[in-house]
């Protein structure tokens, strides 16, 4: 039975007091314990800003990667040893900015990895730049005349590109969260969890009680998280009409994933293949033999 | 048998299936214990264009597919007219009846050629269609060269073993060819009685490197499509049911970071590219770096820059490779010199990556990738060395980056209990905290910084210490003069050397497979007081500027070629005697 010591690591996290932040690293440590995932079996993999500073703050292996790059590296760790529970958590500039490319193909790949985006629409580590996800007329850094190029919506892009399992949840309700996080570590294949995890300090529109005034919980509206054409709908919600802000599960498929079709795969985990065999090399060799 | 240097040249289209007639040559020729040696000229277009394919075989052991051609066959007109300049004096052109232009071509020609007009067209559509047409050819080689009609057919046979239905034709059309009139004595063409089938393999230095990785155990390789690196991807790809996992990304920047989060997780793991997907990964190659994960990074070169010359060779990104990336960090260049070396030495980049925890680059070229040699490799001589990986808790957290004497700290692979660390980007303190943030500018932190930096950088001194880093291979004693050079462009200098020697001329090599780190003080001490001409394919002598930086000697005479065509040894030698002639 592992408890909370086994997760959480001595390292102080370096969020602003009040950043949303908090509530999503509280959330995580919620879902791996009741998860009772293995801390030495479990990866958390991150890119750069506030939000993928989460690694440190937890006792399991953990790379912090390169910014907008944490995608492919949790890949290539979860290629090499399918035993490992693999988590990545990053921002919006992170992932639906510089590395937008890699979640579509990471969508379209469907291998097990949990993906956690806290979403606060601005760069915060870069002291408040505009984000792929800020609003428009935003008034940042970066844009002091307002944002003129629309949000990305990472929920309907999820949802176009064949996403699994897509959900919106709150830093400030951490139960729900927990449940979201933990639901997507449970499916089978690619989890996107998108959280508005407001940034107090540099992002004055989307704070907590902008959100708490639009928030609503999908699964109390009845939403069927089966039905994709009901999910797209929720997603361009906020879109449509701005005072609409639901959270929960949007989808959820039960398809194939890349490691139960791989062929590489087929005699178990890289990790534990037999590292060396001169009888297969020449084998190969063969096939060049001019005999 | 008797001394034999035969270099034949197929020309044609893209799409005339020039390539693997040279390919079938060389292998029924290398069964009968000759050495040969493959390269094709290519452009990038899928159809048409005008390409070849020279294999040369002989007695002796080949540096180059030669600068000149004995035996030339080609199926249009754009083929004999660019291949036309390279036929030897006394040699055999043939070409198809069909071929309109060809026979004033020939009249025309002032040179002691043979010419020879042969039916290739209409005996590939006798056969079956016109598609059989590099199958005659093939009997018409054959014959010429000295292979029994027997084992032509067997070798069509085996080729299509898969595809039944194309056995019929193909030996019709190699009979047919096989049976052709050329009107000329060929007999200096022949190579002698077949006896028993010798084994060697017939290898690009691109297999090589593939099947030298798989030897190493290598388990992961990643790599998007570029030229001339594709071919590695080809067989990663078609052998998958090996173990060995191969993937495809969605761009190189995605390639070296799936490959250093498959080498985090533990197992051997190799991406591969050309300079253009290169300049992709270099945040990568310092993430390797930081993280302290081992990779190894194939870079197969061609002419550059920007999109450059697809199909053309080049080792124009020596300085770039050496300095791609913010920051320093530990990191070996490893340029194979041959087919040979390009699987052991990929053994050795995944063993020095592993012992020194960094990335490793092996840095090939278009000519090496690509060219084709018969060779003999004993996979029993690829020894795998893991270097240090901790497996058990020594008491209190476990110091990932403990600060060691050789900079080398034991490293942890996930899934181990008690040993769970964070691999940050960031710079960081032995247990992998970071200096950054709230800790950074404090005295213990500058302190901190500059110990974990001498760390890691010690790791160069170390592995040179360790002799793990090859001295460069010196031929020839007393020479009056020394061919400094790497890679590559080693072989046409041993080429060039032997062709010097019938002159008369002393002229030595000393060749580099090592690049980085150097050994400065014994590389200085073994270029002092010699002649030294530099031979490199690139404009701006980077290799004689990466020595003059290591030792302070500036290699003044210099051979360079950056005009995508590969070094041979005749081209070389012609330069090295304009040189010393002064
Ligand atoms: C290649 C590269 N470009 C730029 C940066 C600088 N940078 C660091 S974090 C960041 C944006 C962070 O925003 P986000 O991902 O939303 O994270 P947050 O801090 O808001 O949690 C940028 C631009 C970098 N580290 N690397
Ligand atoms: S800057 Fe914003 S996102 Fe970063 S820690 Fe502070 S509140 Fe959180
Ligand atoms: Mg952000």
């Amino acid at each position: 039975m592992y408890t909370m010591q086994d997760y959480k690591s001595n390292v102080k996290p370096i969020f602003c007091p009040g950043c949303g932040d908090y509530g999503v690293d509280a959330s995580m440590l919620k879902a791996l314990m009741e998860l009772q995932l293995d801390p030495s079996n479990t990866v958390i993999v991150s890119g750069i800003g506030c939000s993928s500073s989460m690694p440190h703050d937890f006792k399991t292996y953990g790379i912090h990667g390169l910014h907008g790059r944490a995608l492919p590296l949790a890949e290539g760790v979860r290629l090499a040893n399918t035993e490992l529970h693999v988590i990545v958590a990053g921002g919006d500039g992170d992932g639906y900015g510089i590395g937008l490319n890699h979640l579509i193909h990471a969508i379209r790949r469907n291998l097990n990895i949990t993906y956690v985006v806290m979403n606060n629409e601005i760069y915060g580590l870069t002291t408040g730049q505009a984000s792929p996800t800020s609003g428009m007329g935003h008034i940042t850094k970066s844009t002091p005349f307002g944002v003129i190029e629309r949000p990305v919506n990472p929920l309907s892009l999820a949802l176009a590109a064949g996403a699994t399992y897509v959900a919106r949840g709150f830093s400030g309700d951490p139960v729900h969260l927990t449940n979201l996080i933990k639901n997507g570590i449970l499916h089978k294949g690619f989890a996107l969890v998108d959280v508005q995890s407001p940034c107090v300090t540099f992002n004055k529109i989307n704070t907590y009680e902008w959100t708490r005034k639009r928030v609503y919980k999908l699964e109390e509206a009845g939403h069927d998280p089966k039905d994709f054409m009901k999910a797209m709908e929720k997603a361009v919600e906020f879109q449509l009409n701005p005072e609409k802000f639901p959270i929960g599960l949007f989808y959820e498929a039960d398809v194939p994933t890349y490691e139960e079709q791989e062929e590489a795969l087929k005699q178990g985990p890289l990790t534990k293949h037999q590292l060396q065999s001169i009888e297969d090399v020449k084998a190969l060799l063969e096939e060049h033999s001019v005999l | 048998m008797r001394n034999y240097d035969v270099s034949i040249r197929i020309s044609g289209a893209n799409g005339d299936g020039i390539d693997s007639i040279g390919f079938m040559i060389g292998k029924s020729l290398a069964r009968n214990g000759l050495y040969i040696f493959g390269y094709r000229g290519y452009q990038s277009v899928i159809r048409g264009g005008s390409v070849w394919y020279q294999i040369r075989a002989s007695t002796e052991k080949l540096y180059t597919h030669g600068e000149y051609i004995d035996i030339l066959i080609s199926f249009d007109l754009d083929g004999i007219k660019n291949s036309l300049g390279f036929v030897k004096g006394g040699g055999i052109v043939i070409y198809d009846s069909k071929t309109n232009g060809a026979d004033e071509l020939a009249a025309s020609s002032k040179m002691d050629i043979n010419f020879v007009k042969l039916p290739l067209l209409d005996s590939a559509v006798k056969s079956g269609g016109d598609i059989y047409r590099n199958t005659v050819a093939f009997g018409i080689l054959s014959k010429i060269v000295g292979i029994k009609e027997d084992f032509v057919i067997k070798s069509i046979s085996d080729r299509f073993k898969k595809k039944p239905g194309l056995v019929t034709p193909n030996v019709t059309a190699a009979k047919i060819g096989y049976e052709l009139d050329l009107g000329i004595d060929t007999t200096k063409f022949y190579f002698g009685e077949e006896g028993e089938p010798k084994r060697s393999y017939m290898l690009s230095g691109n297999e090589a490197i593939a099947i030298g990785a798989a030897a190493a155990g290598c388990k992961f390789y990643a790599a998007y499509p570029m030229t001339p690196a594709s071919s590695i991807l080809d067989w990663f790809a078609s052998h998958e049911n090996h173990g060995i996992l191969y993937k495809q990304p969605e761009d190189e920047i995605t390639a070296i970071n799936m490959t250093i989060g498959a080498a985090s997780a533990g197992v051997r793991a190799m991406c591969g590219t050309s300079g253009g997907g290169f300049s992709l990964m270099v945040e990568g190659l310092g993430l390797a770096g930081i993280l302290e994960v081992p990779i190894v990074v194939v870079e197969a070169q061609r002419s550059g820059p920007s999109t450059g010359l697809p199909t053309k060779t080049e080792q124009g990104d020596l300085l770039f490779v050496m300095n791609a990336s913010q920051g320093e960090f530990p990191r070996v260049i490893i340029a194979p010199r041959s087919v040979e070396e390009c699987f052991y030495e990929t053994g050795a980049a995944f063993n020095i990556a592993e012992k020194y925890q960094c990335p490793v680059i092996i840095l090939s070229d278009l000519f090496l990738s690509e060219h084709i040699e018969s060779v003999n490799i004993e996979p029993e001589r690829v020894r795998i060395e893991r270097g240090k990986i901790a497996t058990e808790k020594a008491g209190g957290d476990f110091k990932r980056y403990l600060i060691t004497e050789d900079g080398v700290s034991p490293r942890a692979l996930p899934g181990t209990k008690g040993l769970e660390f964070v691999a940050p980007s960031d710079d960081h303190d032995e247990y992998g905290n970071l200096i950054t943030d709230v800790f950074v500018g404090t005295p213990e932190a500058v302190e901190l910084r500059r110990k974990m930096h001498s760390k890691r950088m010690k790791k160069l001194e170390t592995m040179v210490k360790n002799g793990d880093i090859k001295m460069p291979e010196v031929v020839g004693e007393g020479a009056d003069a020394y061919l400094v050079t790497f890679g590559s462009s080693t072989y046409a200098c041993i080429e060039a050397v032997g062709l010097l020697k019938d002159k008369g001329i002393n002229v030595g090599i000393i060749s580099f497979s090592y690049l980085h780190p150097m050994d400065s003080e014994k590389v200085e001490a073994l270029l002092s007081g010699k002649r030294l001409i530099d031979v490199e394919s690139n404009y701006t002598a980077q290799f004689a500027r990466l020595i003059r930086m290591n030792t302070g000697i500036n290699i003044k005479e210099r051979i360079l070629r950056y005009d995508g065509e590969a070094f041979t040894g005749e081209y070389l030698c012609a330069e090295v005697m304009k040189i010393l002639k002064g």
